[in-house]
């Protein structure tokens, strides 16, 4: 039976360029018109990123930009053109959402900001991704990734206390920003849709990653404590990373969260005979003052790693589980492929992708929904592939059509 | 008048607890809907015990990591193992539109409030649950935080540097964002549906998903190259250098990337002549790619006698993406940019005073966000609920409390 996708009929115009496609993306998964919108020839910023398929640098096989725009439809469209600002306009006259990455004024200059978007429809939502947001002293700093994660504090907390800070693979800023913007650009969709008014979404992503802190700014307040970076140690007692025969796991065990799982930590540490393993029976393990000294470190690192280092990952992760112990393969992107669980609920979907003429295997989708499963509809568009039908559309005509692409303009 | 906020008259019953889950239906509170979590002493949300604490004074109503994820919400306490929890439960979420737990799975449903049962007195429920690994299969009861989670996911391995062992980011990074927005999203898009037609549905989140679905291009580079993924420290295939760089004083850092040769240009203007005994041309991109860790040194030389902020001021004034490797502390007392976003929110909470909130980092021009509230007290609403919300009269609530239904 065919089931419906929950966001059928909203309509989005996507005109990110370098990092803001995974906001279309969600919402193209759940079944939104999402029409990309991409400079003609050159097409949009991500496509000269890599990983590329096969390692062949073209702008048809980046697999970020293959990834992160599946379920969408493309177009190319020049906005510095008069003509190309009217061809926007009149896409816009049916279009719920605008999702952008320019820089703050940018769209605005070209007449097509959000006060003027919503004169041509009073319901539209525009929501603007930006690194540091709309107006303010920051606003037009240049930034990646990087800078990012450092101006929103996440990256103070990440690596080695011995070295310089360390970044979290995958550009997490620019995933926070993109998270949070889906979240909001739904909100003012729900907005408009009982009231019929839109609004401007503007997204900070150094904004969004301050969410990323857990308590550092509420330790920093309350206790005035400054939380920095403990990789290579234990996070408290019980918690953290350890070498196994294979690779490494990570157990947490220790501290208030894992309080009720310790018992079954001790009991397994019996039964595999770990000399002393009665040092960890006893109260002072349930007190957070006790776990964060490097008494407590050394103890539990002693008994653990006589567990940890005859075993491999999958063993470990088994055993523990088995125990009720919380503790998990630090995966390799293998590992995650392989991972009996995510093959259960079918997690990754395969994706034809035509120039390559190979099926890509992908994470589907992120969450399971009953009644409007999302899912990747289609694959990323290559660069202008539905111009004739989405222009045709709108009225243009064929003839129409070629002069615009003559004149650049498509 | 302020306009009605996007979620206005949805009432969620929220079984969360920890992270993920108490985020997720905080972002729906703080956007409108009436947010009714379901504690118990019993069972205490273990965030409650968790520091920080104010003043450093452990209290089940101090956390400052409860209170930030829990803002706008009312608190009921209420012991679903008690014979008449679950029929108050059940009336609860009889008058809502949302139920959201992120138990193992199973918990619910052993007091007779899974989907299944939900949906033979409330047919129209949208019902999320975020377990660990999603509502069945051969994993599926596992156990874990965010921590271990993002170990699974993949996203602890790939992030440290190359030669050490992996660092992740040192928090419970799923439960905070990748899991509450995609949560939230999910949700939202349901609201959606129903208002279209009328339907509810159930959403199964497995708090691995979502991290991995970030992580998309190190997936298919593995499915179709066959390339594993490897920690890179703070390496981008293209710029150079990029890095954080020592900065005056003590753990002070700024983070610099060089992608282009007009960046590269513009940060020799600000930091003087790199150059060494290697006489290398820098200016070249491919040269500063293949010699990076020789360059990051000398980078590193050069940053070490500069305020971070006052050279970030410098490089920006060129153009070049740089930025102050900022602690929580800057954030509050020196970031311009977040005060003038008014990102730093103080509520005054019935036992922790004035206390310091995150405002959700979206701002919605016509329907801005409103933390309502401080976070509750343990059960701090259980009357008022009872009373008001669930029809009970004074004798049937003073009774119900007398038999502990309400711990």
């Amino acid at each position: 039976m065919a089931q419906s996708a929950a966001l059928t009929g909203l309509k989005v115009l996507d005109l990110s360029q370098r990092y803001a496609h995974y906001c279309g993306k969600l919402f193209a998964d759940m079944g939104a018109d999402v029409i990309l919108i991409e400079k003609p020839r050159s097409g949009c910023a991500l496509r000269g990123e890599a990983p590329f398929i096969a390692d062949k640098h073209d702008p048809e096989y980046s697999i970020p930009f293959f990834y992160f725009n599946t379920s969408k439809r493309g177009i190319t469209l020049d906005l510095e053109q008069g003509e190309g600002r009217e061809l926007f306009r009149n896409l816009a006259r049916d279009c719920d959402l605008v999702i952008d990455d320019g820089a703050p004024g940018a769209l605005d200059a070209l007449g097509l900001g959000y006060a003027a978007l919503a004169e041509i429809r009073p319901g539209m939502v525009v929501t603007s991704i930006t690194p540091f947001g709309q107006a303010g002293p920051y606003a037009q700093y240049a930034a990646d990734d990087l800078t990012l994660l450092a101006m929103g504090g996440f990256l103070h907390m990440m690596g080695y206390p011995d070295a310089a800070p360390t970044q979290a693979s995958g550009n997490q800023a620019y995933a926070m920003g993109n998270l949070f913007a889906a979240v909001g650009s739904m909100m003012a969709v729900l907005g408009a849709q009982t009231s019929g008014e839109g609004q401007h979404v503007d997204i900070s992503i150094q904004e969004c990653v301050t969410m990323a802190l857990e308590n550092a700014a509420q330790f920093y307040d309350l206790e005035k404590r400054v939380r920095t970076r403990f990789a290579g140690s234990q996070r408290q007692a019980g918690t953290g990373i350890f070498e196994c025969a294979d690779g490494s796991v990570y157990i947490f065990a220790g501290g208030m969260a894992a309080i009720r799982f310790w018992g079954n930590l001790v009991q397994w540490m019996k039964d595999e005979q770990v000399p002393a393993y009665e040092t960890l029976d006893g109260p002072e393990w349930s007190d957070m003052v006790f776990l964060n000294s490097e008494r407590a470190k050394d103890t539990f690192a002693e008994m653990f790693s006589v567990v940890a280092k005859r075993k491999t990952k999958e063993e470990l992760y088994r055993e523990a589980q088995r125990r009720r112990v919380p503790l998990c393969p630090v995966s390799t992107v293998a590992d995650v492929v392989q991972n009996r669980q995510l093959a259960y609920r079918g997690f990754f979907t395969r994706v034809p992708h035509a120039r390559a003429e190979r099926e890509l295997v992908m994470p589907g989708a992120p969450f399971q929904l009953s009644a409007t499963p999302s899912k990747v509809a289609r694959p990323a568009p290559q660069l202008g592939q539905h111009n004739r039908e989405i222009y045709g559309a709108i009225g243009v005509s064929e003839q129409k059509l070629a002069a615009l692409q003559q004149a650049g303009v498509v | 008048m302020r306009a009605k906020l996007p979620l206005a008259g949805i009432r969620v019953a929220d079984f969360t607890w920890i992270g993920a889950g108490s985020y997720t239906t905080k972002l729906l509170a703080d956007f409108g809907a009436e947010v009714i979590k379901v504690e118990s002493s019993t069972r205490m949300d273990s965030l409650r015990s968790t520091a920080p604490f104010k003043d450093g004074v452990a209290g089940i109503n101090r956390s400052g990591y409860f209170a930030d994820r829990n803002t706008s919400k009312r608190s009921i306490q209420l012991n679903l193992k008690h014979p008449e929890g679950p029929g108050i439960a059940r009336a609860l979420i009889a008058k809502s539109d949302i139920v959201a737990n992120n138990f193992t799975p199973g918990i619910m449903e052993k007091f007779g409030l899974g989907y299944q049962d939900v949906i033979t007195f409330k047919r129209d429920i949208i019902y999320i649950s975020m377990s660990m690994q999603g509502g069945s299969g051969p994993d599926a009861k596992y156990v874990g935080f965010g921590l271990t989670i993002a170990a699974l996911t993949g996203l602890q391995y790939l992030s440290g540097q190359t030669d050490r062992p992996p660092a992740g980011t040192g928090t419970n990074y799923p439960d905070h964002v990748p899991n509450p927005c995609h949560g939230a999203f999910a949700l939202l898009a349901a609201i959606y549906h129903k208002r279209g037609t009328g339907e509810g549905q159930f959403i199964d989140l497995a708090q691995t998903e979502p991290t991995i679905a970030l992580l998309g291009p190190a997936v298919v580079d593995y499915t179709v190259n066959g390339r594993v993924a490897e920690r890179c420290g703070n390496d981008h295939w293209w710029a150079a250098p990029r890095g954080a760089y020592p900065c005056r004083g003590t753990d002070r850092w700024i983070a610099i990337s060089i992608y282009t040769d007009d960046e590269w240009r513009a940060l020799e203007e600000v930091l003087g002549p790199v150059a060494n005994e290697a006489e290398r041309n820098w200016a070249d991109h491919a040269v500063r790619r293949r010699h990076k860790t020789e360059l990051d040194a000398l980078i590193g030389a050069r940053t070490a006698a500069w305020d971070a902020r006052g050279l970030m001021t410098k490089l920006q004034a060129r153009g070049v993406p740089s930025g102050v490797v900022q602690t929580a502390q800057d954030l509050i007392e020196e970031d311009a940019q977040l005060a003038h976003r008014k990102h730093w929110i103080s509520l005054e909470h019935k036992e922790m005073g004035k206390t310091l909130y995150n405002a959700p980092p979206i701002r919605l021009s016509r329907t801005p966000a409103a933390l309502s509230r401080p976070a509750p007290l343990l059960g701090e609403h259980t009357e008022e609920v009872c009373l008001d919300l669930l029809g009970m009269t004074r004798p049937q609530f003073d009774d119900l409390r007398a038999a502990g239904v309400f711990e």
